[in-house]
């Protein structure tokens, strides 16, 4: 409707359009009219060189003090030439550099050599999302990296980037398999619900739908489904900015609860058309396999179980032992399965430049990952994006679109192998027999290498275009619209090919069968905003109103094709003997605001920021889909103060505070609706239909209110900054699929529940510049979090359904175990504390000591050290927190076991770690051993210091100042200290694939 | 010039504004107001339409079919509970579900035990919802509401006595309610019984006689009366048995016992009450999928030692109903009750869940109860007779009815778990499987509750006893 209504006003724009295109034509010849026009102020040409002290720089922008139209940007080998007068004051500007002013005086030629702006990172501009900010004046609290972080990176996903840079930020990769996700949690969990915690992403103003697009029976590789955010090619992103407190959140209302992440990519600059060329190799391989039982150990282990349960005779089925595999033959499985190399290369080339008025950018990138597994299996991924910026003559009109494109193709094992290289026994036949085929020994095993030829494969295309059109309509007063669209199409199989079972079976390609997920994702946006600003003798004023328009439909097909007459036929669905249509749903989602900021800066010294929302959204019933949102940010720059003015050391100071409200409503579309659905089973020629889900029709909005207070110092013309923020948010009304008993037929529902979930912490970042010389530059960041997460109420608890998972007062992401108290030294068996002194270890009464598993702290130090040609940059991740060690099943049975359990009890009176062994015939071992896996026994340190990035550069000398060559070495995960015993410390769900140590080896062009 | 198209431009820009604004405010509500989703019924207009209905209906027999306690595959009972009592042996890789069934280590978390709760509860929801969503219907006919909340309530009686057989105490579900249902509290195995025998009766008062169609996949009034039969003898009620085996087995123009041993379980057979159709045309049994096999060692189960060897000699079950594989000093049997194992070109053979041989087996345990032994051996009979094999030999009460369970061991094995549910009722199962199960005790004739269950809801609470 909004979309029409612009067009029908479309006129206006085209008559701009001409008229600035009329004023551009006249600007080829402005030199000549405006030096003839004001020709009585003694007019003359100065030039000159531009450099950053040694190399010359191109692009600088010169301009005239008061003179608007008086520009020029310098060309390639630093040089420009420019009209001024004597009286002139020529100003310097170029990203990255300290503005100067210098004046004229007479002088013909001047040179002028910029300084690097390191130490005023306070002025640089922050997008805030809406509006953008300067460092020194934000109220609210916005964490920040740019593309010189990012581009040391050799990772491919936009979470990865951000890895230990940022206060307040977790992030844990959960699978090292490429094409894999991330978990990300900004200021903790604020929702009960695990899938309500993703902040909300944003790409050049374009909401980008995080929530997953992969399906449980095809996303079988990874331990959650497949994200789009992998989509997002960091090579193309200028600066992430994400947004934490209610000050710089409030305006997203309804999805900024979790924090919102705002992506900018990279646009061009004016100046020399610029070629930059970067390719890429290296390799990854596991960081840490875990220490197993070799095969005599093993063995040892098997027979002791025996006698242990008094047998005497092994089961025919005990293939290891019995005789039947060689007792000799031992396989180290971690490194059969894992142990490969992961091929890495990354192609990049980018074109920008243009002129002082549109600037263009065309980057293009490809990027293939082969895996640590066995066999042939390729992640590719290539994109390109287009970025263009315009701005009207008299710099009232200004444009600036943007299209990104990525697609991905990726070609996995179905199967993730971590597991099975953990459980299989040592002595395990081979893979392959002699004759190069797949081994089944008989059928006395199921070779995991069976799943080789089952695949999950997906395919996504990617598409997502901005466009920003302003116009200062009188000055001062500037009208703004934002448009985007996103288009997802992934497409992802599983495959389950008659191969994967023993041929034995004589299972012919009829039982073949083949999953498939189509799942496409549109979106569009408008988002028309007016801006006011005018600076008065009480203050600066900035006013901006705004609305959203957003639709968003997901088209979701999953099918089920089985019975095909040849294997090589499985990707075809119309070779099928049978399709099942599994789930096929188009779900619409609309949200619609209304927002606004009032920002009053009185003196640059107090500041006072007022944001609001109000929102609605579709995924609420009638009655329950608007909500209003707000905060108010302040901030005191206290250096400004007259009496702070003499210390002299102390060169900015900084106190900010924020309170305010958002929401959440991530909670998927039409639940509120009591309906029947396909199940896409047939039955007496029918296809069934079944209820949909329990329905509630009465659920509403989450909020979260959230406080931050912070301060800011920099001491020695900064070269100390310190940050310290201290929040608390809260949110409440949480809306919950609640946990149902399976007697209600479902296993959860969706409804508010009447509990507050709070989370505080402190956010400390330190910045210093150690050294700034010409030839020698070191500056240290870090940044340290210390995150408490709490349920501060639930009423009810004790009688609802998560009486055992939650307690008041402690954090969401605890475990209830029972309390280990050692072996029993008589019979070998693994005791627990007896609370209810019952004389049983019984559930839940016993299974009451509380495991805490989100870190204590957490964060990241930086050093970032340039010498002449050569510049290193590296980056030490560390978290402090406890996990479970890995769980291979009770010892004894047929599954290897951590080298550690060889310490096992044997007779009575031995003091041992490991309890009794079993066969699976004593029924209390088996049952100490499921209550130790739930029990503090079982739990373990987790803390981890990780070189998580290293980075080291050299430009070689070519003598040439027009072209660039860089070399480049970069490391990821290359060095972590643990003490977790089973493997990298760093995983969500266990038994996946492990984040991949990278190393990888480039040269960039740049001409 | 320059100012003048700028004021024209703003008079444009300004009506660009109050335009967006206008519609911003106009639009304020309908714009996040959708539509149903194409995909999506509400629940009342399924049950204002027959073919809907029967859809919501028939749904629930596709899910008993592949999933759950019924369902023919690996993870059914038919399986999972052959395995836990002595029938059969399993050869599966460690972490295969099956293995705790056999060494009787299930655990409260055991994801089978859990998945047969939830997957059961949800198929009685559905049961529920049909018979509510007929309740309220204004458009369905009084005869078409009958044969709908007729087959919800066998469907609802079926699976609770299912449950209770397995997890003792249980909760009856008989509403949507999830307020009442999410705290639902137990009750003894004997009210169940009660409950389901209440609910099999009025489902027999509103099934018709006659089969909804020529294949015998939705349950009829003779169905409802099997099980109820079934529920009499587990239940002790001796002459109530009989009876309900009666009713059956007196209607000869639906039922006749087939005797060809090697034909009782293709798609048409007389001898079927009630079978599931297969998922799609062409399909066999998921039976003949897990249970088959044609190679040495087998990859899932095989038959016990026990049971092969407890057979009759000459006993035609064992030539018909079983096969053999031998890698030469070692021979396995496995169950060929069902034989294609692949596809045809129609299907041939489909799972029968309740047959007339077995109410010939509860009526002749239910007479000798009674004392009437001649009527008791003639039904037995019957069975051997078709078996190949001689009139049975027993002669006292006590013998005969002995002679009644050895039968059912050998007519019904790897059929939906009788042989553990007759080894429980007869106060055996003890005294038998702690000698051929090593991991057997006492307390395993009860599964664990889920654990999960146990945590969400306290009114289940305490766990059975052994867990």
């Amino acid at each position: 409707m909004n979309i029409f209504s612009f067009y029908k006003d479309g006129k206006a724009l085209y008559c701009l359009f001409f008229i600035w295109l009329c004023f551009s034509f006249s600007s080829l010849y402005a030199t000549n009219s405006i030096s003839r026009s004001i020709s009585f102020a003694q007019q003359f040409q100065v030039q000159g060189t531009i450099s950053d002290g040694s190399n010359p720089l191109p692009g600088v922008t010169i301009a005239i003090k008061s003179k608007g139209n008086s520009a020029t940007i310098s060309d390639y080998s630093g040089q420009y030439t420019l009209s001024a007068s004597p009286s002139d004051t020529l100003i310097v500007s170029f990203i990255g550099f300290k503005t100067i002013l210098v004046s004229v005086q007479n002088r013909k030629t001047i040179d002028i050599s910029l300084e690097y702006d390191t130490t005023t990172l306070k002025e640089v501009k922050v997008n805030a999302g809406y509006y953008s900010i300067k460092e020194s004046e934000r109220t609210g609290s916005i964490a920040r990296i740019t593309a010189k972080d990012i581009e040391n990176q050799p990772v491919t996903n936009v979470l990865a980037t951000m890895q230990g840079r940022m206060a307040g930020v977790s992030i844990t990769q959960t699978t090292g398999v490429p094409g894999g996700g991330f978990d990300i949690k900004i200021r903790g969990q604020n929702s009960i619900r695990s899938d309500g915690n993703n902040p909300l992403y944003i790409i050049d103003g374009v909401p980008y739908a995080s929530d997953p697009i992969g399906y449980n029976q095809t996303s079988s590789t990874f331990p959650s489904v497949t994200s789009p955010l992998n989509s997002i090619n960091p090579d193309t992103i200028e600066s992430i900015e994400i947004l934490k407190d209610a000050d710089a959140t409030s305006i997203y209302g309804s999805r900024g609860a979790n924090g919102v992440v705002l992506i900018t990519t990279k646009k061009g600059k004016g100046g020399k058309t610029v070629v930059s060329v970067k390719a890429t190799t290296g390799a990854g391989t596991v960081t840490k396999f875990m220490k197993l039982m070799g095969t005599q150990q093993y063995l040892a282990m098997r027979k002791q179980a025996f006698v242990n349960d008094g047998l005497t005779q092994y089961n025919p089925w005990d293939y290891d032992i019995n005789g039947t595999w060689d007792q000799n033959r031992e396989t180290d499985w971690q490194k059969e399965f894992l142990g490969g190399t992961s091929q890495i290369t990354d192609l990049q080339a980018t074109l920008s430049g243009g002129s002082d008025k549109t600037q263009f950018l065309l980057s293009s990138s490809y990027h293939t990952e082969s895996t640590v597994f066995p066999g042939q299996y390729m992640y590719k991924k290539g994109g390109t994006q287009l970025s263009m910026s315009h701005r009207s003559e008299d710099n009232r009109f200004k444009l600036t679109f943007s299209a990104g494109y990525n697609i991905q193709d990726n070609d996995q094992p179905a199967y993730d192998l971590t597991s099975s290289s953990r459980y299989l026994a040592p002595n395990a036949p081979a893979l392959y027999d002699t004759s190069g085929n797949l081994n089944w020994e008989n059928g006395t095993w199921q070779n995991p290498l069976r799943f080789r030829e089952a695949k999950f494969r997906s395919k996504t295309n990617d598409l997502v275009t901005s466009a920003v059109l302003s116009y200062e309509i009188l000055d001062n007063l500037v009208l703004k619209s934002n448009f985007g669209f996103t288009d997802l199409r992934h497409e992802e199989t599983r495959t389950s090919p008659s191969t994967i079972y023993n041929p034995a079976y004589q299972l012919t390609s009829a039982y073949s069968g083949i999953y498939l997920n189509n799942t496409d994702r549109q979106s569009w946006i408008v988002e028309p905003q007016v801006s006011w600003e005018k600076e008065m003798t009480f203050g600066k004023v900035n006013i901006l109103a705004g609305g959203t328009f957003q639709s968003q439909t997901t088209a979701r097909l999953y099918q089920f094709g089985s019975g095909f007459t040849s294997n090589d036929l499985i990707y075809d669905l119309a070779s099928a003997a049978t399709v099942r249509v599994l789930y096929s749903d188009d779900a619409l989602y609309k949200y619609q605001a209304f927002f606004g900021r009032i920002n009053y800066n009185l003196q640059d010294r107090y500041i006072i920021n007022l944001t609001g929302r109000r929102d609605g959204s579709s995924r609420f019933g009638p009655g329950n889909q608007f909500a209003n949102f707000g905060a108010v940010g302040a901030a005191w720059i206290f250096t400004k103060e007259r009496f702070l003015k003499e210390i002299s050391w102390l060169s900015f100071g900084k106190l900010r505070g924020s309170y305010g409200t958002t929401g959440n409503d991530q909670i998927g579309d039409y639940q509120f609706l009591d309906t029947y659905i396909s199940s896409g089973f047939n039955y007496d020629s029918n296809v069934g239909l079944q209820p949909s889900r329990l329905y509630n029709p009465d659920f509403g909005w989450e909020t979260n209110k959230k406080i931050e207070a912070a301060l800011e110092v920099g001491i020695l013309q900064d070269k100390i900054f310190l940050t310290a923020a201290w929040y608390q948010n809260r949110s409440s009304n949480q809306l919950v699929g609640i946990p149902l008993a399976g007697t209600t037929g479902f296993q959860s529902m969706q409804a508010n529940l009447d509990a507050v979930v709070q989370n505080t912490g402190f956010e400390f970042t330190v910045r210093t510049q150690n050294f700034n010389t010409q030839n020698f530059k070191w500056t240290t960041s870090l940044n340290l979090t210390f995150a408490r997460n709490k349920l501060i109420s639930f009423p009810g608890l004790s009688a609802s359904p998560y009486n055992e998972k939650y307690r008041i007062g402690e954090p969401l992401n605890i475990e209830l175990n029972y309390k280990y108290t050692g072996i029993d030294s008589q019979t070998g068996i693994y005791l627990f504390e007896d609370i209810n002194k019952d004389g049983a270890i019984s559930f839940p009464e016993d299974k009451q000591s509380v495991v805490d598993f989100n870190p204590q702290y957490f964060g990241g130090l930086q050093n970032q050290l340039s010498y002449k040609r050569w510049k290193l940059d590296f980056l030490f991740q560390f978290a402090k927190q406890e996990n479970r060690s890995y769980y291979n099943g009770f010892a004894g049975q047929m599954s290897n076991q951590p080298a550690r359990a060889a310490d096992s009890w044997i007779k009575s009176g031995d003091n041992a770690a490991q309890q009794i062994y079993t066969s699976g015939y004593n029924e209390d071992a088996v049952t100490a051993d499921y209550l130790y896996n739930q029990s503090t026994g079982s739990i373990t340190d987790a803390s981890f210091i990780r070189l998580k990035n290293i980075a080291l550069s050299y430009d070689l000398p070519l003598g040439t100042k027009s072209t660039q060559c860089q070399l480049i070495l970069q490391g990821q995960n290359l060095l972590t200290f643990t003490k977790y015993k089973d493997g990298d410390p760093e995983f969500i769900a266990s038994g996946y694939l492990p984040p991949l140590k990278i190393i990888t080896a480039g040269i960039q062009l740049t001409f | 010039m320059k100012t003048i198209s700028f004021k024209i431009i703003s008079i444009h820009q300004l009506l660009l504004f109050q335009a967006i604004t206008i519609v911003c405010l106009s639009s304020c509500d309908s714009f996040v107001e959708v539509d149903l989703p194409k995909s999506q019924l509400t629940t009342v207009s399924v049950f204002d339409n027959y073919s809907t209905a029967n859809a919501a209906l028939s749904d629930i027999y596709s899910k008993m079919r592949d999933q759950g306690l019924l369902s023919g595959t690996a993870s059914g009972v038919s399986n999972q509970l052959g395995s836990y009592a002595d029938e059969l042996t399993c050869f599966a890789s460690p972490g295969d579900p099956t293995l705790p069934f056999y060494t009787n280590t299930l655990l409260p978390a055991n994801s089978t035990i859990t998945d047969y709760w939830n997957i059961s509860y949800n198929q009685i929801y559905a049961a529920n919802a049909v018979m509510e969503g007929v309740e309220r219907s204004n458009e369905l006919t009084a005869i078409e509401k009958g044969q709908l909340k007729g087959e919800a309530l066998f469907i609802r009686s079926l699976v609770h006595f299912y449950l209770t057989n397995l997890y003792g105490d249980i909760p009856y579900i008989t509403s949507t309610n999830h307020k009442i249902n999410n705290a639902a509290e137990k009750i003894k195995v004997k009210e169940v019984y009660a409950k389901v025998i209440v609910d099999l009766e009025s489902a027999i008062a509103l099934l018709a006689p006659d089969y909804k169609n020529a294949e015998r996949i939705r349950p009829n009034q003779f169905t409802a009366k099997a099980l109820l039969a079934r529920v009499y003898l587990y239940n002790e009620s001796w002459p109530e048995a009989a009876n309900a085996a009666s009713a059956v087995l007196n209607a000869v123009n639906l039922y006749a016992i087939e005797d060809n041993p090697s034909i009782v379980f293709i798609k048409g057979s007389k001898e079927t009450l009630w079978q599931f159709q297969p998922s799609a045309s062409g399909k066999n049994t998921d039976e003949a999928g897990i249970f088959i096999f044609f190679s040495s060692p087998p990859p899932l189960v095989a038959i016990s030692n026990n049971l092969i060897t407890s057979f009759e000699t000459d006993d035609l079950r064992k030539t018909n109903w079983t096969a053999s594989i031998s890698d030469g000093t070692t021979t396995w049997y496995h169950p060929y009750k069902y034989k294609e194992f692949d596809y045809t070109a129609s299907s041939v053979e489909y799972s029968v869940i309740f047959r007339l041989a077995e109410q010939y087996l509860i009526r002749a345990e239910a007479r000798a109860h009674q004392g009437d032994l001649i009527g008791a051996k003639e039904d037995l009979n019957v069975i051997r007779k078709r078996a190949g094999l001689a009139d049975t030999e027993a002669v006292s009460g006590q013998e005969i009815i002995n002679a009644v369970l050895r039968e059912r061991r050998w007519e019904l094995f790897t059929e939906y778990g009788h042989r553990f549910f007759d080894l429980k009722r007869s106060g055996e199962i003890n005294s038998v499987l702690s000698v051929s199960k090593a991991g057997w005790n006492s307390t395993d004739v009860l599964f664990p509750l889920p654990q999960n269950e146990l945590s969400i809801n306290p009114n289940l609470r305490p766990q059975n006893s052994g867990y």
